[in-house]
């Protein structure tokens, strides 16, 4: 023996890899020849007991009686075999595929049981891996472009604006200064008209700085993004096109590189093409939503005067140096804010910098709402696998003498465990094949259900992440959902079912608790989900109800661009007075007007720095409003109401005093308990008489959304008095019916007075304000859908538990009729059992709703998380449900004949 | 009913190892000779041999051929691979370690 121990080091590996050779031989060998093997040992077990009984018949016993001690020392010859066969290792599979074989044949056997099952998981898993593929194509996917995660966007911040564009020079400020990007560029909303060819057509534009691809970590697919040069003003003439635009427009020119082209009346050179897949990063004013939403890109120009800063709607993005944090970029910000501030004296007080990664910039206002919808959903999940495993222990019940019986056959209790739980897997991955299914149309629906300014709406697509989740997500319900019922089994009581056939016994009542658990929890879960979804409810009818500050009715909206080249100075005045008069003359238009805004559209217009007459700004504060420019019919065509005073006319010309309108909230603010009409602000230093502007009216709020908590402050110019360009503008007429019919009307009068405009972005208001509430609505569908879902399997749960424990009482009740009791007392008896499992459950689901009330609470409008009316009436549905689910078994157990009753007793 | 209840469970691997590691033999003879070694003192069920001389084969510490016995019957002989001596030499060093430690215990 002592050669044997000398194998050491590379013996020793050869040793143990000859080893492995004959252990993968020998599974292979049980596994493909499972008889041969079986019958060797039989042959063997044979010989063993040939022997004892010769040894048997050699102390003298008579044939019989050594053979039959022989097999009484074997033990069980059936029993050694098994536990050979466990030894073998490949019972596990084996035993598998044997399981498997019993589970189909016992789901087909019971067609009815098979089928609601089947339907309820396939149905949460599917509706879980739909949600979740939206989860994976918005929330999880790395944005489009390369290292990602070091772009980050930049703001301005106070506690009024919390994201407030950049004045241009601030931004050249930072970009010089800081030392904490890799690249820094600004981009503002810039469309631009092509005409020429064909129908004039409006492009989607951006202005974007020197550089901004490359923040992007983008390059053009032909030629050359714009250098620093571009930046000086004047030096706008190139362009960069779309993929898009490229094809569609130019019919994919290979020479289309240095090529000229008429853009807003003016010569461009295309300067290159970007890439298809290039994605807009989404923007806030003027807001473009993220995504190949952007069709030209044109140089941004540092216009004016570098010491007047007034004017903010440059949005900043930038990309980080490896290994600097946001938060490390945003204290740099802040302290070049602070140099700024000393070398402007008045500015910046008050103001930080806010650095924010461009993904949570993009997906953050959609990842509350998308989780709470995988939560929901996920309870809709949890309440089929309740529900699952409560049919499975009625039918487990039901098989309770099987079990029994095999027990008694020597089935071990982990071999009963893997058994149901094959079983339960089989189901689960069934739903689950089906639930992909669903998920498949679902998936479909709910991007066709998505608001229209979802981010990355085009990401979202069943992959293979979102198979991977479903296969996880079916193998965890399986074993959830199959583990009570298959300990359940396990503990079956042998001797007691084999005696009673299954009725009546102590493991019964157990196994009722269980089952009524499992209900209970159920109706807890259902009423979260009703709860949530009756606070969506609440909180979307106050969101209709809200007096949206204008009359979105019968309101046409479109845009109009005029070219700066063709239109300069006071001509595009002249040209909005021409138009809004040729429209007020359109039978069937009641009012019109032209304003640089549309409410519920993003504002980009913030001013700050003007003086209000006899005030000083409180500290750290400056004085600031959105500003807008409006025409005379602007307010009226619009449906804003007018609070005090009157609103533009056709006197408030460059010649007369200098008129503003100012909403309520601006007039509340810088005005308290005053009438704001007639008071003066000045945009000027050192204001002359005719500086001053004069307030002429007070018109309603308008929010920024409709869900805003506030309306910010905002003032209008009128058309001819405006210090800003009024070169872009939309329209608003107002009809008497159906605003669409007003479309060829209002393109008729545009092209009357120019045939080269594009009349673009033809939306009726009552669109616009559809599209602002679409994700309430969007969010309200579906949690009451999962509601709903999931108070139907709450319902069918109770009605499967109180069937099961009518069929455990027929015989008392039967004795109970017998004995003079009255059909209505038995039902009472019945309906008195589900009551009490519905009033635990709601009792469950309130308290749940109250404890996780607060991860609503950002999507709700004007309705407290706790809202009484929402709480007391979906108790109310969850227990009139559940009554209404028990009144057929109670009805059923007033049918037991007494006599019947009696007999079998 | 599955576990020997007179041999500690590995013992009686162990003891298999080694009472075949001097020459192949078959199920019976492995009994017999450990209960003459033991004089009868440890006594081998059969329901607990075959069940262990087929995981000492599955874990490929054994190999089994059918031959021959002295009789003329056919029986399933037992004998000891290559790795399977290495690990009746563990196995060995280990209950030296054991009855050592429990005999020091014993006889303070």
């Amino acid at each position: 023996m002592g050669a044997l121990v000398a194998g050491r080091g590379s013996g020793d590996c050869a040793v143990r890899l000859r080893r492995a050779w004959d252990i993968l031989r020998l599974r292979l060998r049980s596994l493909a020849r499972p008889g041969r093997v079986e019958r060797e040992l039989e042959k063997e077990l044979r010989f063993h007991l040939d022997r004892q009984v010769e040894e048997n018949l050699g102390v003298g016993m008579p044939l019989a009686d050594a053979r039959r001690a022989a097999l009484r020392k074997l033990g069980g010859v059936t029993q050694i075999q098994e536990e050979c066969r466990d030894m073998r290792r490949t019972d596990m599979i084996e035993n598998f595929a044997r399981d498997l074989r019993y589970a189909i044949r016992s789901l087909g056997k019971n067609p009815g049981f098979t089928v609601v099952i089947l339907l309820t998981l396939a149905l949460s898993i599917g509706a879980n891996s739909a949600i979740f593929s939206v989860i994976d194509g918005v929330l999880l996917r790395p944005l489009p472009y390369p290292d990602a995660n070091r772009i980050v966007r930049v703001f301005f911040h106070s506690a009024s604006y919390p994201h407030f564009p950049l004045n241009p020079f601030d931004f050249r400020d930072f970009r010089a200064r800081s030392r904490s990007f890799e690249s820094m560029a600004g981009f503002t909303r810039a469309d631009l008209q092509l005409s020429g060819a064909g129908q004039p057509e409006h492009f989607t534009g951006f202005a974007v700085t020197a550089g901004f691809f490359r923040v992007l970590g983008l390059r053009p697919a032909r030629g050359h993004e714009f250098g620093a040069g571009e930046e000086l003003p004047g030096n706008q003439q190139q362009v960069l096109l779309s993929d898009r635009l490229w094809r569609n427009r130019f019919a994919a020119d290979p020479h289309i590189v240095g090529r000229k082209i008429t853009l807003d009346a003016r010569p461009f050179t295309v300067a290159g093409v970007m890439p298809p897949g290039t994605e807009h990063p989404g923007n806030e004013y003027n807001g473009v939503a993220h995504g190949e939403t952007v069709d030209i890109w044109w140089p941004f120009a540092f216009r004016g005067d570098p010491t007047q800063r007034g004017s903010h709607f440059l949005e900043v993005i930038g990309r980080l140096k490896k290994g600097v944090a946001p938060h490390a970029a945003q204290a740099e910000m802040n302290a070049l804010i602070a140099q700024l501030a000393r070398e402007h004296p008045n500015y910046l007080e008050g103001w930080q910098a806010l650095v924010i990664p461009l993904y949570q910039e993009i997906v953050g206002p959609s990842q509350r709402l998308l989780l709470v919808l995988l939560g929901a959903v996920g309870l809709v999940l949890l309440i089929a696998c309740a529900n699952a495993a409560n049919l499975l222990l009625a039918r487990a019940s039901a098989r309770q003498r099987e079990i029994a019986v095999r027990t008694a056959l020597g089935a071990g209790r982990a071999r009963l465990i893997r058994q149901m739980l094959t079983e339960s897997l089989l189901i689960a991955f069934l739903g689950g094949g089906l639930g992909v299914v669903i998920a498949l149309a679902g998936v479909r629906l709910l991007v066709s259900l998505l608001p229209p300014d979802f981010p990355r709406a085009s990401a979202i697509h069943v992959n293979a992440a979102v198979f991977g989740f479903t296969f996880l997500v079916a193998l965890a319900t399986g074993i959830l959902f199959g583990l009570a019922p298959a300990l359940q089994a396990a503990r079956t009581d042998v001797q007691d079912n084999l005696r009673a056939g299954g009725r009546g016994s102590g493991s019964h009542r157990g196994h009722l608790r269980l089952r009524s658990a499992l209900v209970v929890g159920e109706i807890g879960l259902a009423c979260l989900l009703l709860i949530g979804a009756g606070l969506m409810l609440r909180s979307f009818v106050n969101l209709l109800r809200a007096d949206p500050g204008f009359r979105p009715e019968h309101l046409l909206t479109a845009r109009v661009l005029l070219p700066d080249a063709t239109y300069k100075a006071d001509e595009a005045p002249r040209f909005w007075g021409r138009l809004t008069a040729r429209l007020d003359s359109v039978a069937g238009i009641r009012a019109a007007g032209v304003g640089t805004d549309l409410p519920w559209t993003g504002y980009d217009d913030n001013v700050s720095g003007f003086t209000v007459e006899g005030k000083k700004p409180a500290a750290n504060e400056e004085f600031h409003a959105r500003y807008h420019v409006a025409s005379p019919g602007y307010f009226r065509a619009m449906g804003i109401p007018l609070a005090r005073g009157r609103f533009f006319t056709a006197g408030d010309t460059t010649k007369a005093p200098l008129a503003i309108i100012v909403n309520r909230s601006m007039a509340q603010r810088y005005w308290p308990n005053q009438d704001a009409l007639g008071r003066r602000i000045t945009f000027d230093d050192h204001p002359k008489e005719k500086d001053w502007m004069t307030i002429v009216g007070i018109v309603a709020d308008v929010k920024d959304k409709p869900d805003s908590p506030t309306a910010q402050m905002a003032l209008w110019w009128p058309v001819d008095q405006t210090p800003v360009s009024v070169n872009a503008m939309a329209i608003a007429v107002r009809g008497s019916s159906d605003p669409a019919l007003l479309a060829n009307d209002l393109r008729q009068a545009v092209h009357q007075l120019d045939p080269n405009l594009a009349v673009a972005a033809i939306r009726s208001m009552d669109d616009i304000a559809d599209a602002n509430i679409s994700t309430p609505r969007f969010a309200l569908f579906l949690v009451a859908l999962f509601a709903g879902l999931a108070l139907t399997l709450a319902a069918i749960g109770i009605y499967g538990v109180i069937s099961y424990a009518v069929s455990q009482r027929r015989h008392e009740f039967g004795l109970r009729m017998a004995l003079g009791a009255q059909p209505g007392d038995v039902r009472r008896l019945v309906l008195r059992q589900g009551v009490k499992l519905a009033v635990a459950g709601v009792a469950l689901g309130l308290i749940a709703a109250l404890a996780l009330g607060r991860v609503l609470w950002s999507l709700l409008y004007e309705v407290r998380p706790a809202d009484p009316v929402t709480f007391v009436s979906v108790s109310a549905v969850a227990i009139a449900v559940a009554i209404l689910a028990c009144y057929i078994p109670a009805r059923r157990a007033t049918n037991v004949d007494p006599a019947n009753a009696l007999r079998s007793e | 009913m599955s576990k020997p209840s007179d041999l500690i469970q590995g013992t009686l691997d162990l003891l298999i190892l080694r009472t075949i590691a001097l020459q192949p033999k078959h199920g019976w003879a492995i009994a017999k000779r450990i209960e003459q070694v033991s004089e009868d003192v440890l006594q081998v069920s059969q329901g607990a041999l075959y069940p262990a001389l087929h995981r000492l084969e599955q874990q490929a510490w054994i190999r089994a051929a059918w031959r021959k016995t002295e009789t003329g019957r056919e029986a399933k002989f037992y004998e000891l691979t290559t790795a399977g001596r290495a690990q009746l030499q563990k196995e060995l060093a280990q209950w030296e370690r054991l009855s050592r430690a429990v005999g020091q215990v014993i006889a303070q």
